[in-house]
């Protein structure tokens, strides 16, 4: 593994005006991912685990400090930049998949190829989760599981520099969470994505190179697996 | 229930862009009905209260002449209440500084107190007894030249000029609606009604002890058509002219006329309308009550019972029904008071009774709570059927299907757009049916004024070809033709005979004018619904269109024609033909013809003058000199008149529904694509996140509102097309008849309206889709 940073992000802070009172999400948060790693985020709901995921893909800004994205400095960003930080470099899995109940999961891949600079072919990238035999499925036809391997699919078909799920399985029962887990590890691996997943669930930290614990808007404390684990030996 | 209130107002104020839109819609319909509903009801009350006040009476009768005791005879006839006559003389006037001749009558004022059509005096005095030169004239031509009591006017009577004193100006129930002799729409300028005493205007007219018009009122129970047989046998002696009830008289028939056009206009406009409205508002409303259905659910899994929850909606719908339904009769109110005062300016009414019933605001209450009540109802009871368990679970995909309008070439957007608008064939075709049925609405009020504009094209430019029309006091020769043309700027003349009649065909009887005409005449033509010329048959009449319609008449069958004045024959006339007029209904037939008819040698009681515009302050000024010219009415004067009065009175009308119609078309289409917004946000944000910039993504929005509404708008032309064409056949009346013309403008103009309220709503969401956010739309379920 290489210890290229894809993300370096300096002491950013975010928090929100509600009212009277202002709710700190981040409170000065120091954190790297660097290329092709498989990370997780673990911590429990508040610990500002989503917000950071948020900034870190450009839908939300920080407060206060730096997220250096290779050299390219998004909180400064303007919200063309973002965009098209989005479209070229970063992939998205939801918690809910976020399909498009409309087009097949095809044409879900095709959605975000069609506006790529270097894709790779929609049915490649759905091979690739396993989905070949699936692809002219609409999401109705597609089981929780399934939808949200589209997703994955979709996220890593314009072929990112960076994934990023936010509680990929969090929707799901434990067998079909591990399948998509499966995916998301296969993807990690074969196509070198940095990796960010989200969780609550700790039994999904053994899949990661590197498990960054959070809670209450800060890093409390990182470690390190000697080996990664596959998905299908985790259990919750 | 409090803390679900306080939600209930802060919702209402999140969405208060779609509440504001949809209010208009409803208010657009409502306020069409209450301001054609309040214009109509305070006309009517007015005139029934005018009636009764000033005590119009009910049997009219005109002579020649009847010595004073005939009146006796007629009081005794039986059924007969009460009996006034009095002496009526047409005259010339002349008011200084005034180029154009002014016609009017002289009425006789009744020695003592009269018992019918009671004078209300707008200004001044009235004449005081044994004093001859005092007179009061009517308040519309007071009112056109801006005069008050102490003028003068020179007016002729039976050849003598004198001069009058004006000390009062007054109107009377019997001169509501004034027309001049010649004229098809008031003039007030060139037509005045002049009252003066009786023993002067009898001296001057040589009728002192005689009289030659009577009024009468009835007693209850008795029967128009029974009183007038029984009077008309007492009068034909001494040249009774035919008498008969309120129907017949001119005033009253006119506004009777004017009424029903006013009632047609006025009934269909709100029912389409308010019609139209509704099935927005409830569709609306049901939409957006859907965009609330995980809300509902959850306020079920709190425990809230269905009705509880249907009630808490209910209510929200309520404030848009108050906020539409009071700007709707605000704004009814304020522009049927307009429209009053507009018909208040050709109609002499003293005084307007401006009211609205409190039935029409029922029904316009009532129209929206059931068109709201009914969209919210149906959309929460769907709602809240479900369990409240399915709220809890992620959103389920829509069932979608691939489109049979697709092809592979296309972008995956533009895929979202087609299966969307396929995928709910019901929603797309209710937003269809909304965007359709507001440029209906608007081709419906362009439409009124397209049929005026033709109206006036095929009455004044292709059939009446005159400058100047004359009418002569009674039958002349034509050698006095002659002296017509060697009046200063006439370049050519041609003489016409009218006459009054009475037309029947089997049970239907009608009473208007024949007209004698020429030939081959130049000036007035006949013509057909193509404007192409019908010739006048050496035999037998042609009738107006809607004559023959009236009396149900067919070419080719016989007509009983009973002359009312001079010969007074009755004969059966063949009914050559029709032409199609839309201002008023006539009969014609050769002059030639008709003289023999009258029994009479070579005579007119008018003619049709082409002039040499530069000399017609001239020609003016002579033909005041001249006593038996009665009147004469200019063609520019009439169609300046015309669009003055008549149309002014439609055009507003027609122009407040255009305002009414936009104002809906603007709030539908708004209305279309918030929700659809609303209804889509989700899967927008979804694709922002995936780096779709916000041109991309509106173009998923804006792209399938724009396909709807082309689907629309030609659909609406058409709607709009059979609803001009049913208002025309329906719109038919005496007074005129409206022409089924659509310009292409007023098409273009709807497609326009439509089209300009798509773009500005279009604008409106697109700022919206700027401010989406992306991270919460993707934490929410919905």
């Amino acid at each position: 593994m290489s210890l290229e940073a894809v993300f370096s992000a300096r002491a950013v802070t975010k928090f929100y005006d509600m009212g009277e009172v202002r709710v700190h999400a981040l409170r000065g948060v120091d954190i790297e991912l660097y290329a092709g790693e498989m990370m997780v985020l673990l911590g429990p709901s508040g610990s500002g685990k989503s917000t950071l995921l948020n900034i870190l893909g450009g839908l939300d800004r920080a407060s206060d400090g730096t997220v250096i994205y290779r050299g390219f400095d998004i909180t400064q960003a303007k919200d063309k930049e973002l965009t098209q930080y989005r479209r070229s470099h970063v992939g998205f899995v939801f918690q809910f998949y976020n399909l498009i109940p409309s087009l097949t999961a095809l044409e879900n891949v095709a959605a975000v190829t069609e506006i790529a600079a270097n894709p790779m072919k929609p049915a490649e990238a759905l091979d690739l989760v396993g989905l070949g035999d699936r692809m002219h499925h609409f999401p109705s036809q597609l089981s929780g599981g399934q939808q949200q391997r589209v997703a994955i699919a979709r996220a890593i078909a314009k072929r990112p520099s960076v994934l990023l799920c936010d509680e990929p399985t969090g929707a799901l029962d434990s067998e079909t969470g591990i399948v998509v887990l499966e995916a998301i590890d296969k993807v990690n691996r074969e196509l070198g994505a940095a990796t960010a997943v989200i969780t609550h669930n700790a039994d999904i930290a053994g899949m990661a190179d590197r498990v960054v614990h959070m809670s209450n808007g800060n890093v409390s404390h990182v470690e390190r697996n000697e080996h990664r684990r596959n998905p299908r030996d985790l259990h919750w | 229930m409090r803390a679900l209130d306080i939600k209930l107002f802060r919702d209402l104020w999140a969405v208060r862009g779609q509440v504001i839109a949809i209010s208009f819609v409803l208010a657009g319909g409502i306020a069409t009905y209450v301001m054609a509903a309040s214009t109509l009801d305070s006309l009517r009350r007015t005139q029934a209260r005018l009636y009764r006040e000033f005590r119009f009476p009910e049997l009219f009768a005109g002579l020649k002449r009847a010595p004073e005791s005939v009146a006796a005879r007629v009081a005794a006839v039986p059924g007969v209440a009460a009996v006034e006559t009095r002496v009526v003389a047409p005259a010339n006037i002349e008011l200084a500084g005034y180029e154009q001749p002014v016609s009017g009558q002289v009425v006789g004022l009744p020695r003592g107190q009269g018992r019918f059509n009671l004078l209300h005096l707008h200004a001044g005095r009235l004449p005081e007894a044994g004093r001859d030169r005092e007179a009061l004239v009517s308040d519309g031509f007071a009112k056109a030249h801006k005069l008050h009591p102490g003028f003068s006017l020179q007016v002729t009577i039976n050849g003598r000029k004198q001069r009058l004193d004006v000390v009062g100006v007054a109107s009377t129930p019997e001169f509501i609606y004034q027309l001049a002799p010649g004229s098809i729409v008031p003039d007030f300028k060139t037509y005045c009604v002049v009252w003066m005493n009786a023993a002067p205007l009898e001296g001057s007219f040589n009728m002192t002890g005689a009289f030659n018009q009577l009024a009468a009122t009835l007693e209850r129970d008795t029967r128009v058509d029974d009183a007038v047989m029984a009077v008309d046998h007492i009068l034909r002696p001494y040249g009774g002219l035919g008498s008969h009830g309120r129907k017949d008289q001119i005033s009253h028939r006119y506004l009777s006329e004017e009424f029903k056009q006013l009632t047609i206009m006025a009934t269909m406009f709100p029912v389409i309308f308010l019609s139209v409205a509704a099935f927005l508002l409830n569709v609306v409303v049901g939409r957006l009550m859907a965009t609330q259905r995980s809300q509902i659910a959850t306020l079920k899994a709190f425990g809230y019972s269905t009705a509880a929850v249907a009630w808490h909606f209910l209510k929200f719908t309520a404030v848009i029904v108050v906020i539409g339904t009071a700007l709707g009769i605000a704004g009814g109110a304020w522009m049927g008071g307009g429209l009053s005062r507009l018909y208040m300016d050709v109609y002499r009414f003293p005084y307007l009774d401006y009211s609205i019933r409190e039935g029409v605001l029922l029904v316009s209450f009532a129209v929206s709570i059931a068109a709201a009540g009914t969209g919210t109802l149906f959309a929460v009871l769907k709602a809240a059927g479900e369990s409240p368990a399915v709220a809890m679970q992620p959103a389920n995909p829509g069932r979608y299907r691939r489109s049979l309008f697709e092809s592979k070439w296309m972008s995956q957007p533009t895929r979202m757009i087609i299966r969307n608008i396929e995928r709910r064939p019901v929603k797309s075709l209710l937003s269809i049916g909304g965007v359709a049925m507001s440029t209906a609405i608007l081709i419906l009020g362009g439409f009124w004024g397209d049929a005026v504009d033709y109206m006036v094209f095929a009455q004044l430019r292709r059939a009446q070809l005159d400058d100047i029309t004359v009418t002569f006091f009674g039958p002349v020769s034509t050698r006095a033709l002659h002296s017509l043309t060697s009046l200063p700027g006439v370049t050519y003349a041609e003489p016409t005979r009218s006459v009054a009649a009475r037309f029947r065909f089997e049970q239907k009887t009608y009473r208007t004018a024949l007209q004698g005409m020429e030939p081959e005449g130049r000036l007035r033509l006949l013509l057909n619904t193509k404007l192409e010329r019908v010739e006048l048959p050496a035999d037998g009449i042609l009738l107006t269109d809607h004559l023959a319609t009236m009396l149900g008449v067919r070419p080719g069958q016989m007509l009983t024609v009973e002359l009312l004045e001079g010969s007074r024959a009755v004969r059966e006339v063949v009914v050559a033909g029709v032409v199609s007029e839309y201002i008023g209904v006539s009969a014609y037939m050769r002059r030639d013809a008709l003289n023999r008819f009258l029994r009479e040698g070579d005579s007119a009681t008018g003619a049709f003058l082409a002039v040499d515009s530069k000399l017609v302050p001239e020609l003016y000024a002579r033909l005041k000199k001249i006593p038996a010219v009665a009147g004469s009415a200019a063609r520019a004067q009439a169609l300046q008149s015309f669009y003055e009065t008549l149309a002014a009175q439609m055009l507003t009308f027609a122009l407040f529904n255009t305002l009414l119609a936009s104002t809906i078309a603007i709030g539908v289409v708004y209305n279309t694509v918030r929700i659809s917004l609303s209804e889509r946000s989700r899967e927008l944000a979804s694709l922002r996140v995936l780096g779709y910039t916000r041109g991309e993504v509106a173009y998923i929005l804006l792209g399938e509102l724009t396909v709807l509404v082309f689907l629309a708008i030609p659909l609406g032309l058409l709607v709009g097309h059979g609803l001009a064409y049913f208002m025309a056949t329906t719109a038919q009346t005496e007074l005129f008849r409206v022409p089924f013309v659509i310009e292409p403008s007023t098409y273009a103009l709807a497609a326009l309206v439509v089209a300009v309220a798509t773009v500005i709503s279009a604008f409106m969401v697109g700022r919206k889709i700027n401010h989406l956010d992306l991270v919460e739309v993707l934490k929410a379920r919905e």
